[in-house]
């Protein structure tokens, strides 16, 4: 019987211990999932096996850029994007466009041309035609001020890299990136006078630099191509309407009857591109 | 010494066994969590003889026969009638989505998004204003809800109107907005995740919304304002708009969406009346009718309630 009772014991000892030990191992696999943040993996990159769209590739973006919140005339831009990826979240490259190409006035500048023209049967020395004289030409079309192109060296940083899922079906590997740099803009604007403004309605052409930054998200369709989305923020001072709207007064913010570098005014341009970007070489790399 | 091996394996099988079910699903576990217990039954001093039969006796198809049965003579109605042969050569169509296990699920709960707007393509009169905008999910992907606007205090008549009614004599009517208030429904059809810098991750999604509602606006007075003086009113206005809700935490997000506000709207009529009295008399003020495309942009947070949740669904 004493024998009986300490096989027992023991077998209970047994259970016991497998019991204890068995926690024990229970225990230690939660406390592995612990070890994950502090362990070897701590301070590992958030993505291994990473596709590298842009480590070492030239990208080639042809673009089209639609002016945003345009007074006078709005403006499609076609140009291109060359970037050299020297990483897969640093490129250098340029941005060039020309928008010459494609320009169509706004509501506003029909409106106006529309009360010129009537305004244009008056008597030239017309109260109505005189108070306008140094301000509108034959034709107020032909006096709006246009980008005739845009170059601009730029970084670009690229942050954030991920993927989208569409309705749960298509993944697409993406990025978001900012970028910027100057911008070397080609203007075409009502000719400067200094008396006489109301015969003088010609245009010229000059160049402002001003900054230029946005950002953007890029959406690969396959190794060696993507489509991208861009914001770009612009601002310079320009004569949109070539009206004479200041240079007079205490504060230089009347009429002064003449056309010229008081009469810009400070715009905040902006613009949204889409581009079809190109990436060479068309296999990328593959990170750790 | 034989019954000392025996029980050493079982004490190691108690060890091995819980580390196991970590790795099996729940209907595993169950069963294994089973089987250390079953080890205790012997209670006629030769358990170790009993321990080391009973694997053999309740492993396989047998054993799975056996079970069946023993269900079948409590419920005949409950007895499985499978032939598994049959079932194991069905096709396995398994369906896998792009993104298992969202960070966020959003059945059910409520999203209250307060945000501030600003006009992206009026360049004469500026509409910023506070918004709150509440939706409900009836699903992962389409939610029901309210949004409502506040204007009246801060439109923004810009330098601009001053400056072409100078320079070129022409008048372009302006209105001003109080508030607008639309009935929406947003679909959810694109979601992701993004890496930064390589070191952390947030996800995201974008969506669609559109809905129906009104608001109210009046014409500034430009041309007669010294007779003029324009009350509220209200028109019929509907909306479209797309979004991106960017996930801070699981019940915070940021919030960036552009919505068309679109309307018919009374513009001021552009032709002043001969009369003192006919100046004066409101109904020739009222000029034409314009639609009018007021895209507004929105930046704000979105607090998701109840600020927690529970997976209800294998994905």
């Amino acid at each position: 019987m004493r024998t009986h009772n300490t096989y027992k014991q023991a077998k209970r000892a047994l259970v016991g211990l497998g019991v204890a030990v068995s926690l024990t191992v229970g225990a230690a696999s939660a406390q592995a999932q612990e070890i994950l943040l502090t362990g070897p993996l701590a301070g590992a990159r958030a993505v291994r096996k990473l596709k590298l769209y842009r480590q070492g590739r030239f990208e080639i973006a042809p673009s089209a850029s639609f002016t945003l919140l345009d007074e006078y005339q709005r403006t499609i831009f076609l140009g291109a994007r060359l970037n050299y990826n020297v990483a897969d979240w640093l490129a250098l490259g340029v941005w060039g466009a020309t928008g010459s190409v494609i320009q169509g006035p706004t509501h506003l500048s029909k409106q106006i041309q529309d009360v010129n023209s009537q305004r244009s049967t008056l008597p030239p020395d017309s109260l109505q035609r005189r108070l306008v004289a140094n301000n509108l030409g034959p034709n107020f079309e032909d006096q709006i001020a246009g980008v005739d192109w845009v170059a601009s060296p730029q970084l670009t940083a690229v942050p954030f890299r991920g993927k989208l899922a569409l309705f749960q079906g298509i993944v697409l590997d993406s990025d978001l990136y900012l970028f910027g740099g100057p911008a070397f803009v080609g203007l075409k604007e009502r000719e400067d006078c200094e008396s006489g403004c109301n015969n003088s309605f010609n245009m010229t052409s000059r160049m402002a630099i001003a900054p230029t930054f946005g950002l953007g998200f890029s959406f690969y369709v396959n190794d060696w191509s993507g489509v991208g989305f861009e914001w770009r923020g612009m601002p310079y001072s320009w004569n949109t309407g070539g009206f004479d709207v200041a240079g007079g007064g205490p504060k230089g913010e009347t009429p002064d009857n003449k056309v010229n570098a008081d009469d810009r005014q400070f715009k905040f341009n902006q613009m949204l591109s889409v581009s079809y970007n190109i990436y060479l070489p068309t296999l990328p790399l593959i990170s750790e | 010494m034989q019954k000392t091996y025996i029980g050493l394996l079982g004490a190691a099988l108690l060890c091995a066994l819980p580390t196991t079910s970590w790795a099996q699903g729940k209907a595993a576990a169950e069963t294994n969590e089973k089987t250390p217990a079953a080890a205790e039954t012997p209670t006629d001093g030769d358990g170790a003889e009993a321990t080391a039969d009973a694997p053999s006796e309740s492993t396989g198809a047998e054993g799975a026969e056996d079970s069946l049965g023993d269900i079948c003579k409590i419920d005949p109605e409950a007895c499985p009638n499978l032939d598994f042969d049959k079932e194991a050569k069905r096709p396995l169509v398994e369906e896998v989505y792009a993104v298992q296990q969202r960070f966020v699920v959003k059945k059910g709960r409520f999203e209250v998004n307060p945000y501030w707007g600003l006009t992206l393509n009026d360049q004469f009169v500026g509409h910023p204003g506070p918004g709150l905008g509440l939706n409900y999910y009836v699903s992962e992907a389409l939610a029901i809800g309210v949004n409502g606007n506040y204007y009246e205090p801060l439109n923004i008549d810009s330098k601009f109107n001053a400056q072409v009614r100078r320079a070129a004599r022409v008048a372009v009517p302006l209105t001003e907005y109080q508030w607008s208030g639309a009935l929406n429904f947003s679909y959810v059809p694109a979601q992701g995740k993004f890496a930064g810098f390589q070191d952390f991750i947030f996800h995201y999604d974008a969506y669609v919304v559109g809905g129906v509602g009104a608001i109210s606006t009046r014409p500034i007075p430009i041309i007669d304002p010294d007779n003029r003086n324009f009350k509220f009113s209200t028109k019929l206005a509907f909306n479209a708009g797309i979004g991106l809700r960017i996930y801070l935490s699981r019940w915070f997000a940021a919030v960036l969406e552009v919505r068309d506000y679109t309307f018919n709207d009374q513009l001021e009529n552009l032709e002043v009346a001969s009369t003192p009295e006919a100046q004066r008399d409101e109904s020739t003020w009222l000029g034409d009718k314009s639609l009018t495309w007021n895209v507004q942009a929105q930046a704000g947070v979105s607090f998701f309630l109840p600020p927690t949740f529970e997976y209800q669904l294998p994905k």
